[in-house]
């Protein structure tokens, strides 16, 4: 852990940054007048930019680094933003905008369908029915649970513990016969290079396998593989929304006339 | 190793802010909000590794997510109106009288925001299951002298 913390000092700092920027945003146990947030998004956007940054930049071209750098920090910033707000309004809009711009993540890893059905299921759904219940409780603006926050400290540090633990598992190189490694017969530094595909002796899910026809991510691909390899699944994910939406009508109280 | 680790860093990124809003919030609608936002972090990573090994499974495993998510948000919904129905507040601090009996009071130690806010169970309200009464009430030293919130909670 040592050996990675000096040998990755920009990705150190940039944890604590952003957590010292997140730890600036947020409100305290008591209700009090609240801080200016300029400073603490300012140091949640240099933080993100230093942990971004020192993951290296690959061969990606130009256009797609900047857009890379657009989503990804318009999705951290904003999921910053989204848990300090004091407002559950802010809130909700803030999740929307993480939503867009980790769909715009999602098009340039070549997933543009799964973009349009996030886009449509969360912000055309998910979105608009949580708006909904938060406009019908509160109506009166923020209370007063809204303007504080629980262990606040506690849960900053030991959930940046846990993405520093994650961050040094990554930017560790992998070891030389790891199972990753030895099954897609590409070693270490060269898995970016050279895109592993893996050997279809070894896998089970061969439908869902690139070939010259089905590339990854699009209709074709796609469907080839949902309805192929995961048949059964997704008539399994039929089932489960047909009975969260019989038990959502159960649970849901009875409305009386005229009240919620 | 290049292109994909950023995008597993922000993944992991957008997974651990989800955590800490569902840790620190106190608004049950802002709390199942960051477990969304959890989920997008999941979503990214299996999209990437997807992308990393040239196959299709990635993208599968996350439309499934995805229809589980809109399940989550559609009980969890339901769930939060039923609360909101009998405590008239979205905070989740009204709840802790859920807890074991001998389990401490959760930490930070908050006031009552305003008096008249503790869960309310209106005495006519037939939404909540009625158990039939069967053998002799427990004794609970620690909430003897709290008669209102054990009435409320038998109710």
């Amino acid at each position: 852990m040592m050996q990675w913390m000096t040998g990755h000092p920009v990705s150190v700092f940039g944890l604590i940054l952003w957590a010292a920027g997140i730890l600036w945003l947020m409100p305290g146990t008591k209700i009090a007048a609240s801080r200016p947030r300029i400073p603490g998004l300012v140091m949640s956007t240099l933080g993100v930019l230093a942990l971004c940054g020192s993951a290296g930049a690959g061969q990606s071209d130009l256009a797609a680094s900047f857009l890379f750098w657009l989503f990804a920090v318009g999705a951290l910033v904003s999921g910053v933003l989204m848990i300090t707000a004091t407002y559950p309004v802010y809130s909700a809009l803030w999740f929307a905008v993480v939503t867009l711009c980790t769909c715009g993540l999602f098009v340039l890893r070549s997933a543009p369908f799964l973009a349009a059905a996030t886009i449509i299921v969360y912000a055309g759904a998910v979105i608009v029915t949580f708006l909904f219940v938060i406009m019908l409780a509160q109506q009166s603006g923020a209370a007063g649970y809204d303007q504080t926050s629980r262990q606040g400290k506690m849960a900053t540090i030991s959930a940046f513990v846990l993405l520093g633990a994650i961050v040094m598992a990554v930017q560790t190189p992998a070891a030389a016969g790891s199972p990753v490694v030895a099954g897609d017969a590409v070693a270490g530094d060269a898995v970016a290079a050279a895109p592993a595909v893996s050997n279809p002796a070894t896998v089970a899910n061969t439908l869902s396998l690139k070939d010259e026809q089905h590339e990854v991510g699009n209709l074709k691909g796609l469907g080839r593989s949902l309805f192929g390899d995961y048949l059964y699944a997704v008539e399994m994910a039929g089932t489960l929304l047909l009975i969260a939406c019989i038990g959502a009508i159960a649970i849901a109280p009875r409305r009386e006339q005229g009240t919620l | 190793m290049g292109d994909a680790d950023r995008f597993l860093i922000v993944g992991a990124g957008l997974f651990v802010l989800g955590a800490i809003g569902f840790v620190t919030r106190r608004n049950l609608i802002l709390m199942i909000l960051s477990a969304e936002l959890m989920l997008h972090g999941v979503s990214l990573t299996l999209v990437t590794f997807g992308h990393l090994h040239a196959t299709n499974e990635g993208q599968a495993f996350t439309i499934f997510t995805l229809t589980v998510a809109a399940c989550e948000a559609g009980l969890a919904l339901s769930l939060v109106l039923l609360l909101y129905r009998n405590s008239g507040s979205l905070d989740i601090q009204l709840w802790s009288e859920l807890r074991e009996s001998d389990m401490p009071a959760p930490a930070g130690g908050f006031p009552k925001e305003e008096p008249g806010t503790e869960p309310r169970v209106s005495p006519g309200y037939d939404g909540l299951p009625r158990l039939t009464p069967a053998g002799r009430v427990p004794t609970d030293p620690s909430r003897s002298s709290n008669a209102s919130a054990s009435t409320s909670v038998r109710t």
